[in-house]
């Protein structure tokens, strides 16, 4: 039955609508493309749901996050207006019991303090029911004594210091909502006690108003639907409203969480403007009270401070809100909000142009038609993009910034150099400088340095590995010769050994006093070399070993490439009178190419990355001479744990193998063509 | 057929031949001498006051001057020789699984089906094998190490080294899948098979050469890799047999002995697999499609 209604159709024709695009490219007849309007529709109303709905989240977490700020502020004035009060007793018992019931009396319901003094380690005074004071600290409250050491020791840094690096009130967040501030006693530079404070519970943020978020999802679609009964299907004037209208909606929304979020800000401010001018007058009133000095006199600004007790500078002295300051950090605040919602904006906006222009159905259909292969490849791909494509690309990011141990959980804009790690790589040509005695050291941490071991490095062990493998497979390649197969496997071994060992092998046998070379250079009379003590001596070690690995590699694939020879042509060439050098040169050499040049050009990039055979058998000593690009990145890494200076020497090196990687292409295109 | 006179003629080969296979066999039986001479120094022979040359060729002789098992013995039982092993087992054959899983899967849709970003996705896998580790290390040791606190831990190095080794396997098996003829699968369509069903029964059981060889090199990836594993495991109970050799004879430490007994157990399973893989390797690598 589905079959007839496919069939009939073609029939039908293609409803062509008054206005619709005539003449385009014809669409095929079975897949009837969905209306523009109903696209559109649908992009706005995607859109702004989007857009509305981060909005919305955004906005009541910024609501909870300024009810919690609003509540730490005012228990940071609880805890130090305290503080000031039992400081200004001169740790006076019966004083300082007076001024903490005093301040019980107007701090919200639910406070309570706790004073402890170092001298005589003694709970001063409590509110805490079932607490009597005073009396000496117990066993058990060895945590209270702790905690006034730390504040004392965090105090006393940042002053040696000059900076806010500890912080000087400790806040621990109690199970439902309350918590608990610690804030030293200081009296005359010293620390002599704390102050610990039990807030009551932060309020409930209220919840941003669901209707203004309704009406910024429904407003759009609405005009978008009613203008497009009008329009037809014009798919250009669709977009332009769909635009427009997703635009006016989601910033109207934007503005609406702004002033919000800027409305909170400055209740709150007042709210603890007023909280602590009611301090202030308690603490005047007890100062009198209780006969103490009013001098110097009580700064209730001060109290308004952040957790290195700085003051936040939003108070005037008289206790007043200092609207410029406030201001300022209203328009930085609102600037930061602006930015994000900006992000969620255009987020939104190119959500509903690929649904509106029918890119995501036809991604959706593309993607349903080819299910298959998709779920085939998605495993595989889903790990490269997570495990390879992603560090990759996280790597050269890495590489304009200033990451390194300390600093990876800031995030990277704060850490943002720009190229200074290249210009800082690339254009250090200090590649030896002078002594005071006159003569010249050679800086071994330059890139050049490095750069010109690396390619030493690599055309000597290119030549050796050619050279070796080329030679034995020429002999083994002999007719009739006895053993041959035992040759070729024994000669195989260093390719199978796992480098690693043989590394460290090599670097046993260089051993300067047990190892087996200087005794073999003992039996020919000469005496013991210190092989890592000099770069050229710790190169040639190197050199040897990765000789020793690599030649098998060069001997097995000539030899493939010489079996392959019709042995015609030497018979040939012999009737001609052509000599063995004659034969080799003109016969062997041009058909070993095709199978030597790709074994040469991927040689070259093994030998360019052998970070195994350099980081065990020579570390780079001496004093990093004999250090090759790939372990001197390493080295930066993670033994100086400079993560964004290596990631840009790591990408100076991959820029290295691309322009290879290029010309090794020509060349083999070359080669090919031959 | 060869006359008696034209084999005279080799012996000069023989001799450049044995001479070469005299220094290919040397480190080899020099680390065997060590490991079977029941001390941990790295001398074959302790030296008198005054050496005369038999002194001396006797240091070089690869003959320990006494026999003795006790390293292989105290290497698996009083160091934690064991348990590195254990670990770069479990460590390699959890990639050998995922790695080859995955290749397989890719390789079968990358060969039999036409899709969009075909040609692009074969194309990624090859460019991302010319990324240089250790620009990949860094960003790796920050991702596993710092943000999913997957250091010192086996998971993290099964995940990296199985997407090491799927490039390379996943342009193995393509190819091979490609050589299999495509009428078993049209045949199979007719008697009404699902495309599971002629994946699974058809298609994997007659590439199994091709899969064995795949599943052999993802082994060895991660059997023979040293660097990320030294990086990644900094707790001694999880070094891998790699990082642990090279903890006896690294540093001021110079357990020549261990290192020697430990060497040969690591070294015996990889070399007979590459001597039995190494011509699938040899035309895989000249195809150009591994990297170093």
């Amino acid at each position: 039955m589905a079959n007839s209604a496919a069939l009939s159709r073609p029939d039908e024709g293609r409803p062509v609508a008054p206005g619709g695009p005539v003449g385009g490219s014809p669409v095929p007849p079975a897949k009837k493309a969905a209306s523009h309007r109903l696209r559109f529709l649908l992009g706005v109303g995607i859109g702004s749901l989007i857009a509305v709905g981060l909005s919305y989240s955004l906005l009541s977490q910024a609501r909870e996050d300024a009810v919690t700020a609003r509540h730490q502020r005012k228990a940071v004035v609880s805890v130090l207006a305290l503080a000031d009060l039992v400081v200004r007793t001169g740790e006076d018992g019966e004083a300082i019991r007076k001024a903490v019931s005093a301040w019980r009396e107007q701090a919200p319901a639910g406070s309570q303090a706790r004073v402890i003094l170092f001298n005589g380690l003694s709970l001063e005074a409590s509110t805490h029911p079932g607490e009597d004071a005073p009396r000496r600290l117990k066993r058990e409250e060895k945590e209270l004594y702790d905690q006034g050491q730390r504040l004392r020791a965090a105090v006393e840094t940042n002053r040696e210091e000059g900076v806010a690096r500890k912080e000087e009130i400790e806040i621990v967040p109690l199970v439902g909502g309350s918590s608990r501030l610690a804030a030293p006693l200081e009296r005359e530079g010293a620390v002599i006690g704390l102050v610990e404070v039990q807030t009551p519970t932060a309020g409930v943020a209220p919840k941003p108003n669901v209707l203004f978020a309704l009406l910024a999802v429904l407003g759009p679609v609405a005009l978008l639907g009613i203008l497009a009964l009008l329009l037809g299907e014009r798919r250009n004037a669709l977009a332009a409203i769909a635009l427009g209208g997703l635009a006016l909606g989601t910033s109207l929304y934007a503005w609406h969480s702004i002033s919000t979020v800027v409305g909170d800000r400055r209740a709150a401010q007042e709210e603890v403007a007023d909280y602590v001018r009611t301090q202030a007058q308690t603490a005047q009133g007890l100062l009198t009270q209780l006969n103490l000095p009013l001098d110097p006199p009580i700064v209730a600004s001060r109290w308004d401070a952040n957790v290195f007790r700085q003051p936040r500078q939003l108070l005037t002295a008289e206790g007043k809100t200092d609207e410029g300051a406030l201001g300022s950090q209203l328009a930085l605040a609102s600037s930061d909000a602006t930015r994000a919602l900006v992000g969620v904006g255009i987020l939104a906006l190119l959500v509903m142009l690929a649904i509106g222009f029918g890119a995501v159905a036809r991604l959706f259909s593309t993607f349903i038609s080819n299910r298959q292969a998709y779920a085939y490849v998605a495993p595989a791909l889903l790990g490269m993009l997570v495990l390879v494509f992603f560090p990759f690309f996280y790597g050269i990011t890495l590489s304009f910034t200033d990451s390194n141990l300390y600093n990876t959980s800031k995030p990277l804009t704060d850490l943002w150099v720009g190229l200074r790690n290249y210009v800082d790589i690339l254009s250090d040509f200090e590649i030896s400088r002078s002594t005071p005695e006159g003569g010249r050291v050679v800086n071994y941490f330059n890139f050049y340095w490095t750069l010109w071991v690396t390619v030493i490095w690599t055309i000597t062990n290119v030549i050796i590995g050619v050279t070796g493998g080329l030679i034995l497979a020429l002999l083994l390649n002999t007719k009739n010769l006895a053993l041959r197969p035992i040759y070729r496997v024994v000669l195989i071994l260093p390719w199978a050994m796992p480098n690693y060992i043989t590394s460290l092998i090599w670097k046993g046998m260089f051993h300067q006093q047990f190892g087996v070379v200087n005794h073999v250079i003992a039996i020919f009379g000469g005496s013991p070399v210190s092989w890592f003590e000099s770069p050229f001596t710790s190169f040639l070690t190197a050199l040897t070993t990765n000789g020793w690995l690599s030649f098998p590699f060069m001997m097995v694939t000539s030899l493939g490439a010489l079996q392959s020879i019709p042995i015609e042509l030497y018979e040939a060439a012999r009737v001609d009178g052509a000599s063995k050098w004659q034969q080799f040169r003109s016969i062997t050499l041009p058909s070993l190419k095709p199978a030597l040049v790709p074994a040469i050009i991927l040689s070259v990039v093994w030998t360019f990355n052998q970070f195994n055979v350099i980081y065990l058998v020579t570390a780079g000593e001496p004093g990093g001479s004999t250090e090759i690009l790939i372990t001197q990145a390493y080295k930066f890494a993670f033994e100086k744990y400079r993560y964004g200076y290596a990631a840009a020497y790591s990408t100076v090196i991959f820029g290295i193998l691309l322009v290879y990687g290029t010309f090794q292409n020509r060349v083999t295109k070359a080669t090919e063509a031959n | 057929m060869s006359a008696p006179g034209e084999r005279t003629t080799h012996v000069h080969l023989h001799l450049i031949l044995g001479a070469a296979v005299l220094m290919t066999l040397y480190p080899i039986l020099w680390v065997a001498t060590i490991a079977f001479s029941g001390n941990q120094s790295l001398a074959i022979s302790t030296l008198p006051e005054n050496p005369d040359l038999w002194d001396r060729l006797r240091a070089i002789t690869p003959w320990p001057e006494t026999f003795s098992f006790s390293n292989f013995t105290s290497v698996m039982t009083d160091q934690p020789f064991a348990r590195w092993m254990l670990n770069s087992a479990i460590i390699s054959l959890a990639t050998t699984v995922v790695g080859v899983f995955l290749a397989c899967t890719a390789g079968y849709a990358f060969s039999r089906f036409k899709f969009p970003g075909r040609r692009q996705g074969m194309m990624a896998f090859l460019v991302s094998q010319m990324f240089p580790g250790t620009l990949m290390l860094i960003p790796l040791y920050i991702i596993l190490v710092q943000w999913l606190g997957l250091g010192s831990s086996r998971i993290g190095l099964i995940l990296v080294y199985a997407t090491t080794a799927i490039p390379f396997c996943v342009w193995m098996l393509k190819g091979y899948f490609d050589t299999i003829p495509k009428d078993l699968e049209e045949a199979a369509l007719l008697d009404g098979a699902t495309a599971g069903q002629i994946f699974w029964k058809i298609i994997l059981p007659l590439a199994k050469p091709a899969v064995a060889v795949t599943a052999l090199f993802s082994f060895m990836t991660g059997w023979n890799e040293f660097i990320l594993a030294a990086t990644f495991m900094d707790q001694e109970l999880m070094y891998t047999a790699p990082v642990g050799l090279r903890f006896f004879v690294g540093g001021f430490s110079q357990q020549w002995g261990y290192f020697a007994a430990g060497s040969i157990i690591v070294s015996i399973p990889v070399v007979a697999l590459f001597l039995f893989l190494q011509k699938y390797l040899v035309s895989g690598l000249t195809a150009g499609s591994v990297k170093g």
